[in-house]
C-alpha cells in the first residue's frame, strides 16, 4: 500500500516537471500577389506557384542552400500528381535539396494548419526551423474523367489479353467521355459553400448593408495598405501582377449596392450576398518562415512575433445543427480559455472574409447572450469585437481567396502589424487569427508580438 | 389473411422477364377486357432460399445512393434483393390487380439485425390488406428476410401500391387516404441538402437494384406508359435520405417514407433532415422532407427510427 503511493507519487512529480519550452517566432513571410482565376496566373500550376513564393522568401532572408528543419504546404484543389507536392516545390527552390517537406490539407484551413504543426515541432525541440505555405489555383484546377470512364480504364489497365482490352474499350459510351470538374458543393450535402453561407447569414439576419460595409472596408484597408508600402517586404511580384489583383480601390458602397445576389436565391429567405461581398475564385501562393529564437539571431533576422497557441474545431452541419462556417466560433472561445485571455486582450483581429456574412455571422454569434450561455457554456456572450481592430489592412474580400494560400497570407501579415504595434500596456501586442474551412471545421490561432 | 402456403422458387425471378410478362399481360386484357376477374389476394406467398448479396453489385449501389462501402446490407438494398419474389407475387395470374401503372404509395422497412454480405437469406413475400382507396384500390406487398441458418428475422418490409382506376367489386372505396393528403399546407423549410438528378438517374438505380420498371429508363419508355417523362424511383430516393440520415441511427431501426409528388427527370431536389433526440441526448428518431425547389411541391416525407 505504502510502495504503491510512493510509485504514484513519484510518477505524478516527473509528469509536472516543467518542460522548458521553447518559443516558435515568426522571421517573416513571402507570397506572391493573388490573381482572380483565369487572369495573370492561367496556365501557373500549384507547384509554378509555390515555387514563387517560395523562391521569394528565400531571396529575401537568405535562405539560398539552407537545410531547413522541414518545409509544410499544401494545396485543395490538387491533381493526383502533386503527392508531393511541397517537396517538389523544395526540390524546384534555391533551399538545400536535404531539405525534407510533406504536404498537408484540411481545406481552407491548410495554411494556418501548416504554421500551427510546424510551431509545435519547433517548441517540441524537433526542428528549429521552418517553413509553412500553401497554394490554389483555381485556374489550372485539375478535372477527373467521369466515374464511367474512370472505371473502364483501370480494368483495362488490369487486363492481360488483346482481346480482354478490346472488349473493355468497346463498352465506353459518349457519356463516359464528359469530364467531371471539380465544384465547391459540400459533399454530403450538394448545397454549395456560398448556399449554406446564405443559410447561416439569414439565420443571423445579417443585413445586405453590414456585408457590403465590411466588403468596402476590406477594398479601402488594403488599398491604403499597399500605399503605405505595407506589403513591400511581404509579396514578390509574380506573372506581372504586383497587387493583388481583386482589389478595387476605387470601389464604393453605391457600386456594391448594385450588384445582384448570388447565393440564397432558392432558400425563401431574402437573398443578400452578392459577387461583392463574397470572394471570388483566385490563384496564390504564401509562405512563412519560422524558427527558433536563437536560429532567428544566428541567421542575423528578424523575429516579428510568436505563435503562441492554435486550435481546431468542427461543427455538425449536415442537418442544420451550426452554419457550415462557423467552427470557428467554438474553437476561439476555448483557446482565449486556456490562455485565461478576453477580447479586451486582443489588439488584432483578423477573421478570414469567405463571405462578409461569415464574418458577421461569427461576430453576431459571439455577442449574442443565448448562444454564449446555451452552445458555448459561458455566462453569457463571449464579446464584442471592436470594428477598428479587425482586419485592419484588408482580408479576402479584397485580396482574393486562393484557399490554402490564405492561412500564410494572414499570419505575415499580422506577424508585421504586431512587431510594429510591439508592446501595449506593457504586455505583448497580440492578434487572433480566425480560418472557416469546408467541412465545417475552423482553424483560430493566437500570435503575440516577440 | 393468416399464414398463406408457401410456393418455393428454385432461384431469383428475373425481373426483366417479369416485366415483359407483365406488359404482355396488359395487352392481352387490354385486348379481351379489363378486368381480371379476381377480387381476392392469392393465398400464397412465394419464397426463395440461400441468396447472397453480390458484392460487386452492393458496392455499386452503395455507391450511388451515397452510403459507405460496409459489409453490412443497406436496407434499401435489401429491399431491392427481395423485390423480384413479391414482383413474382404480382405477376401471379390469379394477382387480382395489373403489375404495370401500380403507383408506390408507402413503404415501411424494419431492420432488426444489422445483415453482413456474405449471409445466406432467406425471401419470402405475399400479398395482404387488399383495401379500397379514394382513386382506386390499394394493397400491401410483405416481404420477410431470414437468415438460412438461424431462421432468424433480420428484416421485413411492408410496401403499399395503389391500382390507380381500379375498383374492385366488394371493395369500398373507402375514404382512407393513407398519407399523401396534407401536402396542400406544405411550406418548404430551409433545406439541409441539395440533390442534383440527372436524366441517368432512373438507369443508374434500374442498374443496381434490377427494377428496369420502363417508367424510370428514359423519357420515351416512360411516355409509352402515359408519362411525360421519366420518373425517379422511390426506392432510390428514400434509400438516398436513409444515407444521409446517416450512422446517427441505431443497429435496429424501422424506416419509413410515403411518396407524394415525383420526381421527374433531370430534378434539383430540396430536403431537410432534421434529428429528434430522446431525453438522455441519444437519437430516437430522424425525420425528413423533400420537395421540389422551384415550385414547393412536397415529394416525399418520412423518418428513420430507433426499433427497441
Amino acid at each position: 500500500m505504502a510502495a504503491a503511493d510512493v510509485t504514484a507519487g513519484a510518477t505524478r512529480e516527473a509528469t509536472t516537471t516543467p518542460q522548458a519550452t521553447r518559443s516558435a517566432v515568426i522571421v517573416g513571410g513571402n507570397r506572391i500577389p493573388f490573381a482572380r482565376t483565369g487572369g495573370a496566373y492561367v496556365k501557373s500550376s500549384n507547384q509554378d506557384m509555390l515555387t514563387a513564393a517560395l523562391e521569394g522568401l528565400v531571396a529575401r532572408f537568405g535562405l539560398q542552400d539552407e537545410r531547413i528543419g522541414e518545409v509544410a504546404a499544401g494545396a485543395v484543389l490538387k491533381h493526383s500528381r502533386d503527392f508531393n507536392l511541397t517537396r517538389e516545390a523544395v526540390l524546384g527552390s534555391a533551399l538545400s535539396p536535404e531539405t525534407p517537406a510533406y504536404d498537408l490539407q484540411q481545406a481552407c484551413a491548410t495554411g494556418l494548419e501548416t504554421v500551427i504543426g510546424l510551431s509545435n515541432k519547433i517548441k517540441l525541440g524537433q526542428i528549429d526551423s521552418a517553413i509553412a505555405g500553401g497554394v490554389d489555383s483555381a485556374s489550372d484546377a485539375p478535372i477527373a474523367v467521369s466515374e464511367g470512364l474512370r472505371e473502364i480504364l483501370l480494368d483495362l489497365n488490369r487486363a492481360k489479353t488483346p482481346v480482354q482490352k478490346l472488349k473493355i474499350i468497346g463498352r465506353i459510351r459518349p457519356k463516359d467521355l464528359a469530364p467531371d470538374a471539380p465544384n465547391t458543393g459540400e459533399p454530403r450535402t450538394g448545397l454549395s459553400m456560398g448556399e449554406h453561407q446564405a443559410l447561416t447569414t439569414a439565420q443571423w439576419k445579417i443585413a445586405r448593408e453590414a456585408q457590403d460595409e465590411l466588403a468596402f472596408n476590406s477594398h479601402r484597408n488594403l488599398a491604403a495598405a499597399y500605399e503605405r508600402g505595407f506589403f513591400d517586404d511581404l509579396i514578390t511580384p509574380y506573372r506581372g501582377l504586383s497587387r493583388d489583383s481583386n482589389l478595387r480601390a476605387d470601389t464604393t458602397l453605391e457600386k456594391l449596392a448594385t450588384l445582384k445576389p448570388v447565393f440564397g436565391k432558392n432558400l425563401g429567405s431574402e437573398a443578400t450576398m452578392t459577387a461583392g461581398n463574397s470572394t471570388p475564385l483566385t490563384d496564390g501562393a504564401s509562405t512563412v518562415l519560422l524558427a527558433t529564437e536563437e536560429w532567428a539571431d544566428s541567421h542575423g533576422l528578424p523575429k516579428l512575433a510568436t505563435v503562441l497557441d492554435g486550435e481546431a474545431a468542427a461543427v455538425d452541419f449536415v442537418h442544420g445543427k451550426d452554419g457550415l462556417l462557423m467552427a470557428p466560433v467554438f474553437a476561439v472561445p476555448r483557446l482565449l480559455a486556456r490562455h485565461g485571455l478576453t477580447f479586451e486582450d486582443i489588439d488584432f483581429f483578423e477573421i478570414h472574409e469567405a463571405f462578409a456574412g461569415t464574418v458577421l455571422s461569427t461576430l453576431a454569434a459571439w455577442e449574442d447572450e443565448e448562444f454564449g450561455r446555451t452552445r458555448l457554456g459561458l455566462d453569457g456572450a463571449l464579446g464584442k469585437v471592436d470594428r477598428a481592430k479587425l482586419n485592419v489592412n484588408g482580408s479576402s474580400l479584397a485580396a482574393g481567396h486562393p484557399f490554402a494560400a490564405t492561412g500564410g497570407r494572414i499570419v505575415a501579415s499580422l506577424a508585421k502589424m504586431l512587431h510594429e504595434k510591439g508592446a501595449v500596456d506593457g504586455r505583448p501586442a497580440r492578434g487572433l487569427i480566425s480560418v472557416c474551412a469546408a467541412g465545417g471545421q475552423g482553424v483560430v490561432a493566437i500570435l503575440e508580438a516577440a | 389473411m393468416t399464414d398463406p402456403q408457401p410456393v418455393i422458387l428454385g432461384e431469383l425471378p428475373s425481373l426483366s422477364k417479369l416485366y415483359v410478362n407483365a406488359a404482355a399481360t396488359a395487352a392481352r386484357r387490354r385486348v379481351l377486357g379489363a378486368s381480371t376477374g379476381k377480387t381476392r389476394l392469392p393465398a400464397v406467398s412465394h419464397e426463395v432460399r440461400n441468396i447472397r448479396a453480390e458484392v460487386e453489385n452492393l458496392t455499386a449501389y452503395q455507391h450511388l445512393v451515397g452510403e459507405t462501402a460496409s459489409d453490412i446490407l443497406p436496407a434499401g438494398f435489401v429491399h431491392a434483393l427481395a423485390f423480384p419474389v413479391s414482383m413474382s407475387v404480382m405477376n401471379r395470374d390469379d394477382f387480382p390487380l395489373p403489375l404495370l401503372g401500380m403507383i408506390h404509395l408507402k413503404n415501411r422497412v424494419e431492420q432488426r439485425v444489422p445483415i453482413q454480405f456474405t449471409e445466406s437469406l432467406d425471401i419470402r413475400s405475399w400479398a395482404a390488406n387488399l383495401a379500397g382507396h379514394r382513386a382506386g384500390t390499394q394493397l400491401d406487398i410483405v416481404a420477410e428476410v431470414r437468415s438460412t441458418s438461424s431462421g432468424d428475422l433480420l428484416w421485413r418490409g411492408v410496401s403499399t401500391y395503389l391500382a390507380k382506376g381500379v375498383f374492385l367489386p366488394g371493395i369500398d372505396k373507402a375514404g382512407n387516404p393513407n398519407g399523401a393528403s396534407m401536402a396542400g399546407d406544405f411550406s418548404p423549410p430551409d433545406p439541409t441538402a441539395l440533390w442534383q438528378l440527372g436524366l441517368e438517374t432512373g438507369r443508374s438505380y434500374a442498374t443496381v437494384s434490377g427494377d428496369f420498371n420502363p417508367i424510370h429508363l428514359s423519357v420515351l419508355s416512360a411516355k409509352a406508359l402515359g408519362l411525360r417523362g421519366s420518373i425517379a424511383h422511390g426506392m432510390y430516393l428514400a434509400s438516398r435520405a436513409l444515407a444521409d440520415v446517416g450512422a446517427v441511427k441505431s443497429e435496429s431501426f424501422a424506416w419509413d417514407v410515403a411518396f407524394e409528388a415525383p420526381v421527374f427527370l433531370p430534378a434539383r431536389v430540396a430536403l431537410d433532415i432534421a434529428t429528434v433526440q430522446g431525453n438522455s441526448g441519444t437519437w430516437e428518431r430522424s425525420t425528413y422532407v423533400a420537395w421540389n425547389p422551384r415550385t414547393g411541391r412536397r415529394h416525399f416525407v418520412g423518418s428513420v427510427s430507433h426499433l427497441p
